[in-house]
């Protein structure tokens, strides 16, 4: 079957949601991105798994940190405005290698550093259900352009949550997989350690066969792995419905709560906020708002009435979660992004009087505000003598968060949670303050931090947004999650935003 | 300069001969067009990511064990922060928790000297090695006039750091330790070894202080780029730091270079605090595991090292100190020397005897055509003229069947024609005749023509002028060889000469 971006009237649909939510950097249908990376042949990851020729013909976005040939690859900065990439990522080749083609560049907050993608230096990206909200972040174009049915699915990046936010505002499935089962190359790091190449689609069935198209070993990847042969299968249930399951439920008040006892009772300096203010302003962000708590409880419910059985865990490090994510993350993003000198590529002063004035004037006139607290951040924490007091002591909570979830997983199959706090939020007095987004980070972050998958599926609309919930699960237990969310989504179809056009089948 | 006590570690840097870089596949060469072994990979493009090369783990742990250092069971890399514009990612990735090898050692000649005094029976001194760890190399920036330019060729290529603690005390022995080192990572084929072109490159650290104080205030030198200039440079630090302190002066802690112009070191930076490299573990790459294949990949790749050989060689083939040090100048020529003997030896010829007669050819005749045709010791496997065919010359020269004079036209021969030296020989009709009545004939021949200085010769015989009979009787042979066409075996042809004439004094 082969089909075609240009269907009738789908070019006015296109147009006409795009003026409202403006998800794509750069849009075209007719580029096909050659399969050619760096010159090596490989076998898609999907042969075992039938779904070969679901894709054919199928347009997908692209997040702007993933690289496709001869596309714009600016990652939403302006010091990469302009450029082209000279390759192709792993990922995308072979989707396009399956018949699937790259149709355009989506938004995204700067390098990915954000959760409403208004961090982008280019443009605001709208939530297709409301477009006084953002659509979450930092895969924010991505999110909203499935959600508007502009296209099929898109990829995205997560690195602490920026495929499954997104995908939680906007009301679209988004699948964060396990760190090392989609091949990075092509992906330009924010934390290397963290973050994998995810779907955002319109379907859980569809999430399924794009993630077993791009997903295994890739000789430029280094850190990419084959599923083991024990691992869950991701041949699509066909109808059938998902075997019934056992589902730790992670309660968020307890999760609240937790946040909450880590004050440490010490003032700090007057009126500048001390640890105990950060605390507890990190604590009163984990807490749901009504909506998706009610959310999560009917999900629960959902879930019950298809037969898993749910049982209460608790995950005791979680409460450092935040703090050690934005450490390794940071730590990380200041070495990754040294690159972006203005040297061999990106934009740059037209003159310098030396090598360094040329540096600091590219990165200090192209990066934005959030880059530069992050790389800043990042070279604190890694200075010689302190990182025993910061970077190791988050690679410690790592572990702990890391043993946690394996000891949790060894009592059931996967673990229910919140994506988010809240529903999509608005910008200005209705926004969240910064600090307040990445404390809500807490539920997306810890599955990156443990290296494990995680399915962020929509169960509902309260208030007239989306809400939804994440599963997580085993390494390499993709095809679990998404048994269970599939079944969910045969009892509950997905809804979609006002104006919405199926056009994809 | 007994009162003070001088302390030298040395960090070199060296090019692995791998084909590719050490984390793209990008040709790893040098003397191409700028910028043309390049790739998104090496030029820190937006998404890529590094892809080890095996083989760059294998060389460098075989010049590791080399140096009796011992292998980690368990490597990474790390990040190394800093902002250069040649260097792609602004950050090196290098080894620093988990150096490839540690804790080795080699021996060199006490208190330095040239390579000739590592023969056996020389005392030695044992320097420590601290590490041997791998990274990538920088690209080269180029100031000209008022623009910068940089070539990237060599961005990502494969370095092997070798660090050793500061066990050296003078520029000599550091400077020997060089020269060794260089023919070390020679032998085992993992580096070229050259100096000029900064495949081998030398950093020192220096400090003086009073003896059994300890260490001093370090200096690093850098520009040390031949291993001459490494001792110049030393010696002359060492110099200059003893003079500072003598005169109640303080050893400032900076980097120097050295000036080869002026015979110098001179400040190039003055390190007011230590770089900050922010080091962490590299995300992009998985810790290396050595395993059995890998470490037997390694042991095949480790040779008999300079030092043991010259020794060896010395006395099992009872060569001279000087043969010595050029016959294992080189790995292929050490390789050429031995096969060339065990192929004489076979061919019937005794050991020692082969050995002496190989070594004069090896170090005369066939020095001096590498020589002229610009062929380095290493090349000696591009000749024609191989071991075994040398072998079969010496072996030709020692059975009397051709001679000397005739295995220098062999020899030039056996340069340009790929034919065995014997086949050579026969074809030329070269082969000297030995038949009594063939040399007989030459010799009356000889006599016919040159009657009186037969009488002559036989007239001084008896009247007891030896010279004049020795003379005459010379001359006589060297008629008779040129009767026979220059084939005659000289020695036949002289007894058979001085037969003659001694029996025709006898009958005077």
């Amino acid at each position: 079957m082969s089909r075609t971006v240009l269907q009738d009237g789908f070019s006015a649909y296109l147009d006409a949601w795009e003026a409202r939510i403006g998800s794509f950097l750069e849009k075209d249908a007719e580029t096909i991105a050659g399969s050619a990376v760096l010159g090596a042949d490989r076998e898609p990851g999907y042969a075992s798994d039938s779904t070969k020729g679901v894709l054919r013909g199928l347009p997908f976005g692209v997040k702007d940190n993933i690289a496709v040939k001869d596309m714009r690859l600016s990652c939403g900065s302006r010091l990469l405005d302009g450029f082209r990439s000279p390759y192709s990522a792993t990922a995308v080749a072979r989707l396009a290698a399956v018949g699937a083609m790259p149709a355009g560049k989506t938004n995204m907050d700067e390098f990915g550093m954000g959760s409403s993608t208004d961090n982008s230096a280019f443009m605001r990206t709208n939530n297709p259900w409301d477009v006084e909200r953002v659509a979450g972040g930092s895969s924010g174009g991505s999110a909203a352009a499935v959600a508007a049915g502009l296209v099929p699915f898109a990829l995205g990046s997560d690195t602490g949550g920026s495929v499954r936010q997104p995908a939680n505002f906007c009301g679209v499935v988004g699948l964060k997989p396990t760190y090392g089962a989609v091949s990075r190359f092509g992906l330009v790091a924010y934390a290397s350690s963290l973050e994998t190449i995810g779907v955002l689609a319109d379907s859980v069935a569809r999430a399924r066969t794009v993630f077993a198209a791009m997903r295994g070993a890739d000789p430029l990847d280094q850190t990419s792995f084959d599923a083991p042969a024990d691992a869950p299968s991701l041949l699509p249930l066909g109808g059938k419905p998902a075997e019934p399951r056992a589902i730790g439920v992670l309660s968020p008040s307890a999760v609240a709560k937790a946040l909450a006892s880590t004050l440490s009772g010490q003032a700090g300096p007057a009126g500048n906020g001390g640890p105990d203010e950060a605390a507890r302003e990190a604590s009163a962000a984990a807490m749901l708002e009504p909506e998706v708590a009610l959310g999560f409880e009917a999900a629960k419910e959902g879930l019950r009435a298809l037969g898993h059985r749910l049982v209460d865990v608790e995950l005791p490090s979680l409460k450092y979660g935040v703090p050690a994510y934005y450490t390794i993350a940071t730590a990380e993003a200041s070495a990754n992004l040294a690159r972006f000198d203005g040297i061999r590529y990106g934009n740059r002063p037209a003159y310098a009087e030396n090598p360094d004035g040329l540096i600091d004037g590219a990165r200090g006139s192209g990066f934005g505000d959030e880059v530069k607290l992050r790389i800043l951040l990042g070279t604190f924490v890694l200075r010689s003598g302190f990182q025993d007091r910061y970077y190791l002591r988050a690679q410690r909570i790592r572990t702990g968060i890391r043993l946690d979830f394996n000891r949790v997983l060894a009592g059931v199959d996967a673990v229910l949670m919140p994506v988010f706090p809240t529903r999509a939020f608005g910008r200005g007095e209705r926004g969240l303050s910064p600090f307040a987004q990445k404390a809500a980070d807490l539920f997306t972050c810890c599955a990156n931090l443990a290296g494990l998958p995680a399915l962020a599926f929509p169960t509902g609309v309260e208030g007239g947004l989306p809400v939804g919930v994440q599963l997580v699960g085993k390494a390499f237990g993709e095809g679990l999650l998404l048994d269970v969310a599939e079944g969910y989504e045969a009892a509950h179809p997905i809804a979609r935003p006002a104006g919405y056009r199926a056009f994809w089948g | 300069m007994m009162k003070y006590q001088s302390f030298i570690g040395l960090e070199v840097h060296i090019h692995l001969l791998t084909k590719s870089k050490a984390f793209c596949s990008c040709r790893a060469a040098f003397g191409d067009e700028p910028n043309s072994n390049v790739c998104p990979v090496c030029m820190g493009y937006p998404g890529v990511l590094p892809a080890l090369n095996g083989e760059a783990m294998r060389m460098g742990a075989v010049v590791a064990r080399a140096l009796n250092c011992t292998l980690s069971p368990k490597t990474w890399f790390e990040r190394k922060q800093y902002f250069y514009p040649d260097m792609p990612k602004n950050y090196q990735i290098s080894q620093f928790a988990s150096p490839l090898g540690v804790d080795g050692w080699v021996d060199i000649p006490a208190g330095g000297g040239g390579p000739a005094s590592s023969a056996a029976g020389t005392a030695t001194k044992r320097i420590r090695i601290k590490e041997c760890h791998l990274e990538e190399d920088a690209g080269k920036m180029i100031h000209a006039g008022n623009v910068s330019l940089v070539d990237y060729n060599r961005a990502g290529t494969s370095l092997l750091e070798i660090v050793t603690e500061p066990d050296f005390e003078t520029g000599a022995e550091a400077e020997c330790y060089v020269q060794q080192l260089r023919r070390t990572v020679r032998y085992l084929g993992v580096c070229d070894g050259n100096m000029e072109e900064g495949s081998l490159r030398c950093d020192a650290n220096v400090s003086v202080n009073l003896r059994g104080q300890g260490l001093g205030s370090k200096v690093e030198i850098k520009n040390l780029n031949s291993s001459r200039f490494v001792r110049l440079g030393l010696d002359y630090e060492i110099e200059r730091q003893v003079a500072l302190v003598e005169k109640g002066g303080m050893v400032r802690q900076e980097t120097r270079l050295w000036n080869e112009n002026r015979d110098q070191t001179e400040t190039m930076r003055v390190k007011e605090s230590s770089n900050d490299y922010r080091f962490f573990p590299e995300p992009d790459l998985p810790p290396f595991s050595a395993d059995a294949g890998f470490i037997s990949s390694v042991e095949a790749g480790l040779v008999e090292l300079p030092f043991d050989r010259e020794r060896r060689v010395g006395s099992e083939f009872g060569l001279s100190r000087e043969q010595v040090t050029i016959v294992c100048e080189e790995r292929a020529f050490a390789d050429y020397f031995e096969a060339a003997v065990a192929e004489a030896e076979r061919l019937g010829m005794d050991k020692k005897v082969a050995a002496e007669r190989v070594a004069i050819w090896m170090t005369g005749e066939l020095k001096r055509v590498m020589n002229r045709d610009g062929l380095g010791a290493a090349d000696v496997g591009a000749l024609k003229v191989t071991g075994a065919r040398l072998a079969a010359i010496v072996a030709l020269v020692a059975s009397g069947r051709i001679s000397g004079k005739i295995a220098r036209q062999l020899f030039d021969a056996a340069l340009v024609e790929e034919a065995e030296p014997a086949d050579i020989v026969a074809a030329r009709g070269w082969e000297l005749v030995v038949d009594p009545a063939r040399i007989a004939a030459a010799v009356e021949e000889a006599i016919a023509a040159e009657p009186s200085a037969f009488s002559g010769a036989a007239a001084a015989t008896a009247g007891g002028d030896v010279g004049k009979a020795r003379t005459l009787s010379a001359f006589l042979v060297g008629k008779a060889i040129g009767a026979s066409g220059g084939k005659a075996e000289p020695g036949l042809v002289k007894a058979a000469v001085e037969a003659r004439v001694t029996a025709a004094a006898t009958a005077l």
